[in-house]
């Protein structure tokens, strides 16, 4: 069984887009590939932003859960 | 091919008369554009003046272009390209110019330094040299269409979440959200929900066959002059839009989205488009001139104050609308000074509020409009951009204004009264 290794959790919340992907964008390049961003958000837009940009830039979107008004993602660095 | 053979072919792939005319006739460097620039009066660098700006850029131009620099390009100021001068054009390009026209309409000649500078981004662009961000971007709009199969289902589990609010806040569980559907208007928001919530609450108010679109309408490849992508973002709407059967293509509130789909996509299509294109700021206009929604002004009681965009205002040519909707909707109005066509940048356009390798920079860039919304004593800005709107309200926590900020539309749905 493969083990999830975050190495930075981010707290987006309060931010609306595209400043949550920025950030990701950002503090995607200060782990290490295999590793993983855990982020919270509350603007729905990354609900769309992130898969897309993951899509785009070749990382991974682990999961994404939305409870209570807060999104939960992950996103695991490929590259 | 080396470096500065591929810049000149690019340069050249680029080169049109407005351009040409800019660079190699028009200016006089008579210096009338300098104190209209909201970014040389914020830090007082002669290197940031329009004039200074696109010259970066005009003296390769001209090297080239006008006869009289390439015989004497010592008496002209004409040079040839220089590895570096990339370097600085990147600089003036992309980071001291927000390309927001003010400097053009303070002109006595009508040089377009901000075409000049648009130009130097697309040749950036191509030489891979603009901003990463900006190009994820706008890769990441277009890979949102190619995988729609996998955004579809995220993007209406998002939109139920949000029409659920937009049924407690009229009380009426009638009220929808419909996403891509046969309808007169298709609405293209942002991704976020202050573009989504606000507009489903005047649409459903006013009663209107409208849908909301499957895409945003932010377009970051016309901030780094790629216009072949540009072209790309743009396209996923307009199918929809003949999907969807639409009279009219309403855009958000967002500056370049606007001037996007109302001023260039027809030019980079060649042809006029089968539905209208407006701006959500008419569309509000319309709605109250024409009675179809009602308003308690007192819910909006705070003084409040329009800061005009520069692609909504100077260069769209919508100033009397979003003031009617502000007006319409809120107790106390104030004008900025200077506004309208001559409302000062903010300092967030053209990609910068994501740039944030630059936010220092562009936060100094903002100490114009620092002092414009002082002079106000309004307790609330309004705007309609999603650049102007993370930029002012971060200048008003740099700055301790004790402001509010907010677009028009969420403006004016706090003041509707739902029947």
């Amino acid at each position: 069984m493969s083990t999830i290794n975050i190495e930075k959790v981010l707290d987006l919340k309060g931010l609306l887009c595209p400043i949550p992907v920025v950030k990701i964008s950002n503090a995607i390049k200060e782990i290490e590939p295999g590793n993983v961003i855990e982020a919270t958000a509350t603007d729905p837009g990354v609900m769309m932003d992130i898969p897309a940009w993951c899509a785009s830039t070749g990382n991974e979107l682990d999961s994404m859960e939305e409870a209570g008004g807060v999104i939960t993602f992950r996103v695991k660095r490929l590259k | 091919m080396d470096t500065r053979e591929k810049v000149i072919q690019e340069l050249d792939k680029r080169y049109n008369r407005l351009v040409g005319t800019s660079a190699t006739n028009l200016c006089t460097h008579c210096g009338w554009c300098i104190e209209s620039c909201h970014i040389f009066k914020a830090t007082g660098n002669p290197e940031h003046s329009p004039v200074a700006k696109a010259e970066k850029v005009r003296r390769v131009l001209k090297r080239k272009h006008d006869w009289l620099s390439r015989l004497f390009p010592k008496w002209t100021g004409a040079k040839d390209l220089t590895e570096s001068d990339l370097d600085e054009w990147i600089e003036a390009a992309f980071k001291n110019c927000t390309l927001c026209e003010r400097c053009v309409i303070n002109c006595p000649m009508g040089v377009e330094t901000p075409q000049i500078l648009a130009t130097a981004r697309g040749v950036l662009t191509a030489m891979g040299k603009s901003p990463e961000i900006l190009n994820q971007l706008t890769d990441a709009a277009i890979a949102r269409e190619e995988n729609m199969e996998m955004m579809e289902g995220f993007f209406r589990k998002q939109i139920a979440n949000l029409e659920k609010q937009v049924q407690e806040r009229m009380n009426d569980s009638n009220a929808r959200i419909p996403v891509s559907e046969e309808a007169d208007i298709l609405y293209v928001p942002l991704s976020g929900a202050h573009t989504m919530v606000p507009a489903a609450l005047i649409f459903n108010a006013a009663k209107a066959n409208w849908t909301m679109s499957l895409f945003e309408a932010s377009n970051y490849g016309v901030f780094v002059a790629d216009i072949p992508k540009a072209k790309k973002v743009v396209e996923r709407v307009l199918k929809e839009a003949k999907k969807v059967k639409a009279k009219t293509l309403v855009v958000t509130e967002c500056g370049h989205a606007y001037g996007v789909l109302k001023w260039e996509a027809p030019k980079w299509f060649g042809k006029q488009f089968d539905f209208e294109v407006k701006s959500l700021l008419e569309v509000m206009n319309d709605y109250i001139q024409e009675g179809k929604i009602v308003l308690d002004p007192s819910k909006n009681s705070e003084p409040v104050t329009y800061h005009d965009p520069c692609n909504i205002g100077r260069k769209g040519g919508i100033f009397e609308e979003p003031r009617n909707v502000i007006q319409a909707s809120s107790k106390e109005y104030k004008e900025m000074t200077p506004s309208k066509v001559e409302n000062f940048c903010c300092g967030g356009g053209s990609g910068m509020v994501a740039c944030s390798e630059w936010t220092e920079d562009r936060l100094l860039y903002g100490t114009v409009k620092v002092e414009q919304i002082k002079k106000t004593n309004a307790k609330k800005v309004v705007t309609a951009c999603d650049n102007c709107l993370h930029q002012i309200k971060e200048l008003g926590e740099k700055n301790n204004l004790n402001i509010s900020v907010s677009n028009v539309s969420e403006h004016l749905a706090n003041a509707l009264v739902f029947s």
